[in-house]
Parts: structure tokens; sequence; C-alpha cells
């Protein structure tokens, strides 16, 4: 069991279709500002170490301007001594919306299983999830959104609901046959037209 | 694919059984359980084994089963844990086709040795074994009584549709106790302990194909082979009904479960999920179970999700749409034409909406009305009848009206009252003509939102052409 490298877990995401934010390591703030090209960015570290990025400060966004992103770069670069071995990686900042979690597991009984809820602070406080057994149909996907208490927050009042059943069908392929063990999308920022998906983790 | 298969058909259906530790004694498990084959008039050949003793209750007992020199379908075995052994080695040696084991002192007390012992003793010989560590079967067609508690203790159900399946003994009397007081009977009971040989998905899937069961309900704390669990779902669920509670959804009751029956709990919401995927009833306690279990039995399905509620009760008739409302189910609105007919039959006593309050004092004439006019609406998909009988004017005219147009309509149709002694008469007059009653606003709403989440799955898995094949 290993957990993939970031790019590794980017270009399977793609391979099925879903398409993760942009993103790039960079490795000094120079490459940062020259990835921002004017535009607000996101600069976070990645460590196999640090499991909650954000909670350890790890994560700085909405940097825009060369000052800034030199700040940022070089706060975060001292940070992340402490999880050697580690990368500065800069994306784009997610577009607003819902954040939701889409994940999966291997379940000791049952085999592969694909997960959705409520995702980012909400996740834990009221632990509104859904799961099926992969593959997962149409109709299984739309079943786990009505599932949820958080449906209508999640599917934006339904608007979104068809672009979430996508998503899962795909992350549901995705789990089963690339043999991963566990998979946390989260969040996915889901929005009227589009979705992010900001962070991922795979094992495999 | 699901490889394996056990014929459980000796057990439940035997032509001659085998009851060994059959005691003398009137405190003994072995005792009971021969008195109670005695008094359910079991009508194939009964073999008390015997170390000990020439007779038990006035039949002859043998030594051994090698010394009965017949055939013999089923062994019910009530020894102790480390005489089990060389009983059902003798069991094989006699060519015996099932074996129900009740001992108690296998791996529920850590005794996992003892039982991959028996395990392999019954697999060397074919032997179907249910058990060890249980209650055993019951059958009531083939009058099959295992069980090892008295009838004085615990009442008997009566023959019906539902089949009953628990992984717990305890649960398993106390249910078969509750139905006994409900208005439905029992197909089979099944309680197969810590189920070494024969397990859940075998059970399952011999009622699957059995056409005596119509509903299965079960009791478990965890499943064996869960992948075999969902190929056998996939085909079972299409077919019948099967109404699960599962025991240990916390951690807390997880551990519990761990030491109980020595099975493996597995996470509350892998088996939720599973259950919901593959078109399970859900019940969350005793209670649901029992009001699923009523509802499924003598309902059809409901083509859609909206109610007609009949009442002689403004409140009840507020009570239940709050229900309604809260269970994601509708009340239906009736046609022009409906509302029409019932202007034309009520005049200014009844208004013409739905919950349609037949008004305090009405009797079997109002309520006879507003069925027959209510049967045949086109807007309505199921129908509840609110029948408060401190009421003047409801008696058993009305249930016996209730009773009739149950007998002619097709849509789901359930009563609801509530009442002490002379609501309970009547409550048994409707329930053993086949139309559910129930206490609560809540039992009946939630029973009929299962018909129709179910009725759901079914279409939408027919429509899918879900295939157990895989």
């Amino acid at each position: 069991m290993h957990m993939l490298e970031y790019f590794e877990a980017e270009k399977l995401l793609r391979i099925y279709g879903l398409s993760p934010i942009r993103s790039k390591y960079v490795s000094s703030a120079q490459e940062a500002a020259s990835f921002s090209d004017g535009d607000e960015i996101v600069l976070k570290v990645l460590s196999d170490k640090a499991v909650h990025k954000s909670k350890a400060g790890l994560v700085i966004a909405g940097l825009k301007g060369e000052d800034e992103i030199t700040r940022g770069y070089e706060e975060l670069a001292r940070k992340g001594k402490g999880f050697a071995p580690f990368r500065i990686i800069a994306q784009d900042m997610a577009k607003k919306g819902t954040e939701i979690i889409i994940g999966g597991k291997i379940d000791g009984q049952f085999g592969s299983m694909i997960m959705v809820g409520l995702g980012g602070i909400y996740v834990e406080a009221f632990k509104d999830v859904s799961l099926r057994v992969c593959p997962i149909t149409e109709y299984d996907a739309m079943q786990m959104l009505d599932d949820l208490r958080s449906r209508d927050i999640i599917t934006g009042g339904g608007e979104y609901k068809n672009m979430i059943i996508d998503l899962l069908m795909k992350v549901s392929r995705m789990f089963g046959e690339a043999g991963l063990k566990e998979l946390d999308l989260n969040p996915v920022i889901v929005r009227k037209g589009g979705y992010d998906i900001v962070d991922i983790r795979m094992v495999k | 694919m699901i490889k394996r298969r056990f014929n459980l058909k000796p057990i439940l259906k035997p032509r001659s059984v085998a009851i060994i530790g059959a005691s003398r004694d009137p405190e003994k498990v072995g005792h009971v359980i021969l008195q109670n084959y005695l008094d359910s008039g079991y009508s194939g050949k009964l073999y008390p084994v015997n170390k000990n003793a020439e007779d038990v209750s006035g039949l002859k007992a043998y030594k051994s089963v090698l010394d009965i020199k017949a055939q013999i379908d089923l062994a019910v075995v009530a020894v102790p844990a480390e005489a089990v052994p060389t009983v059902l080695e003798e069991c094989g040696k006699a060519h015996v086709k099932g074996a129900v084991v009740v001992s108690g002192g296998f791996a529920e007390i850590g005794r996992d040795d003892l039982q991959e012992r028996i395990v392999r003793i019954a697999d060397k010989y074919g032997i179907a074994m249910i058990g060890p560590n249980c209650l055993g079967v019951m059958d009531p067609r083939s009058r099959i009584d295992t069980l090892f508690l008295p009838t004085y203790k615990l009442s008997r159900p009566k023959i019906g549709g539902v089949s009953f399946v628990s992984q717990s003994g305890a649960v398993g009397s106390t249910v078969l106790d509750l139905i006994s007081n409900e208005g439905f009977g029992l197909s089979k009971f099944i309680s197969y302990g810590n189920a070494a040989q024969i397990d859940e998905t075998d059970i399952l899937h011999y009622l699957m194909d059995d056409d005596e069961t119509k509903v299965i309900i079960m009791y478990i704390e965890g499943i064996k082979r869960g992948k075999e669990f969902i190929e056998l779902a996939k085909r079972l669920t299409r077919k019948k009904p099967v109404i699960v509670l599962k025991g240990g959804v916390t951690s807390e009751g997880s551990i519990a479960a761990h030491s109980h029956t020595a099975a493996m709990a597995g996470s509350a919401e892998a088996y939720d999920a599973v259950f919901r995927q593959f078109g399970f009833v859900v019940a969350r306690d005793l209670s649901e179970l029992m009001w699923f279990a009523k509802a499924f039995d003598t309902e059809n399905l409901p083509e859609g999700d909206r109610i007609a509620v009949i009442t002689n009760g403004g409140g009840a008739g507020v009570l239940v749409t709050d229900k309604i409302s809260m269970y994601g189910l509708r009340l239906a609105e009736f046609s022009e034409a409906a509302e029409k007919e019932i202007k034309g039959t009520f005049s200014k006593l009844v208004a013409a909406k739905n919950p349609l309050d037949l008004v305090g004092d009405a009797g079997e004439k109002r309520y006879s009305q507003a069925m027959s006019i209510i049967q045949n609406e086109k807007n309505v998909d199921m129908i509840i009848a609110i029948v408060l009988f401190q009421t003047p004017g409801a008696d058993s005219k009305v249930a016996a009206a209730m009773i009739h147009y149950k007998t002619i309509i097709e849509k789901p149709m359930i009563v609801i009252s509530i009442g002490a002694d002379y609501t309970e008469v009547h409550k048994k007059m409707m329930e053993s003509s086949g139309l559910p009653v129930y206490d609560s606003p809540a039992a009946a709403v939630a029973s009929l939102r299962e018909l129709l989440k179910y009725a759901k799955y079914r279409k939408h898995a027919d429509n899918a052409g879900i295939s157990g094949k895989g």
C-alpha cells in the first residue's frame, strides 16, 4: 500500500474523464508567480506526513501579485521543513460553490465502496454521507444523493444533481478498475455548470 | 458466483426425526424438544436417542442413531458440546441428511477448534447442519419445532407466508411470541446461531425458491460472505420482499455483537448501504420489523405515493396528514368526479376533501359509502381508514364493512385504530381477515412508505434487468 504521487493521481482522474483543477509543482517564488500569470492562486505543502494540511497551516489561498506570492512561498518553504520530504504545489483558485466529499474504501465484507457527502468542515460535524458498493448504476448514484439529509445543499436544490451523478459514476468506475484501496476527493467544489477537484488523496 | 448450496428440505420437511439427548428430565432441553414434537402433532417418525434410558415420554429410546435401523432425515442434537463431534460422526454413518445443533459451547465462548471439528464432520458426510448455539427451526406446515422453549411460555404463530430468519435465539423467540399475537402467520422460522456451516446466505437461497414463503424477515448481527450475499440479494429481492433488522449499528453495539454470536459485525454504514442498494426493506427496531412484516404480508405494491385518508376523528386525520408529509408521501387530491360524488352522497355533512372526515358519529353506512367512492378513485394509490372505536357509531359493523372492502380493493389499504380492549377485539377481527391494523399514525404511514420504496426498487430492477448471474 502506498500513496499515489499527486500528478500520478491527477493523471488517473483524467483517464476517467474527471478534470482536476490546474496545478503545478513549484520550486521557487518566481515559478509560482509565473504559474499565477496575474491571477489569484493557492499554494500548498504536499507531504505524506501532512494529512490535515489546512489545520497545520500548510495551505495559503488567495495569493495575488509577486509580493504576496513570494511571501506565501517563503512561509510554506519554512513550514514544510517540519514535514520533509515535501513539495510545494501551486493551484488555481477554485470558484465559489458547495464543498462535497467523494471517497472510496475497501470494506472487509463487501469490497469496494464509494461514498458521497457534504464536504469541507461539515464532514465531521454532520457525518452526512452515503455509501454504495462499486460499481454503481445511475440509479444508485441518484439514490445516494437522495439518502443525504443535505441533498438540497449538495445539489443546489437539484440544479447540479446530474453533474454529481456523472461524477460519482466515473469515480466508482475508476476506484474499482484502478485497484485503489483508499480515495479522498475532498473537497470537490460543485456549482452550477462545473466543479473543481481541489484535493486528491489516493492509496493503491 | 454462488458455488455452494445446501438443501434445507430434510431439516424443514423431514419424514423422520431423531432427537439426540432426549431426556426423561422435564428440565432438560432434550426433553422439551421431544415434548414439543409430541404436542405439535408431528406426523413423521420420531426417535428419541438417550444413552441411559429405555424409553422417553412413552417412546422407545435408542442408545445411538446407529441403532435406529431406518432412514433419518433430521437429527436434533441437544447434548453437551464435547459430545457433539461423536454424535455427528454417528449421524454421518447412519446417513442422516440434516442436523440442527442446539448445543452451545463453541465459537461463542472461544471454542473455535470444537466448532471447526463439527463442520469438518458435517462436510465429510454431507450433512446440512444448522447451528451450533441456536434455537433451531420451526415449520408449522410440517409441524417441525426444534425449539427448546415450552409452548406454555412461548406461543406459536399460526401458519402463514412470513419466514423469519434470526441469528440470535433470544431475539428469535421474542419475535415469534410477537408474531403469534399478530394477524399474520409463519412459514418458517430458522434460528441459525453460530452459522458454522449453513449461514444466512444459504438460508435465504433456500427461502428464495420456497413457494410457501411470501415475505422474509430477518434479524442479523453480521454477514459471513458479503459478496455472495450481494449476488444472491440481486435475485432474491426482485422475487420477494426481505425486511432486515441489523443489530450492532453503533460501535458499542458492535462489540456486544462480537461477544454474542461470534459473528464479525462489519461497519454499520456499509451494511446499511448494501441493504438499500440491493432492495432490502430496512427496519430499525423490532416494532418496525413487525409493522412492515404485516404490511408486506397482505398488501399489493402501490403504483404511486398518493394516499386517501378517511376518518371518524378530525384530529386523528391531522396527525396522519403530518406523518404523510414527514415521510415524503402525498395526500391524494380527489378528482372532480369523486368530489361531486362525495357532495352528492353526504350533502353538507362531510367536506369533499382529503382527509375525508366522516364526523364523530359515523357508522357502518357512512364508512361503506366513503369506501365505495374511494375504491375506484384514480387519484388514489393507497388508502388509510382511521376507525376510532370509542365513538358512538363505530362498532363491529364498521369493522365488517372494512373487511368487505379489503377483499375487493387491490390498492394497499390499512386501518388505524387506537385504543384499549374494545378496539383490540376489532383489531383482531380485521387482522385475522387480512386487513392490517396499526395503533399509531407513524406505524401506518412508515409501513406504506416502505411498500412504496420497495415498489420503486422492483420497478427499477425489472426495467434495468439487474441480473444475479455475475
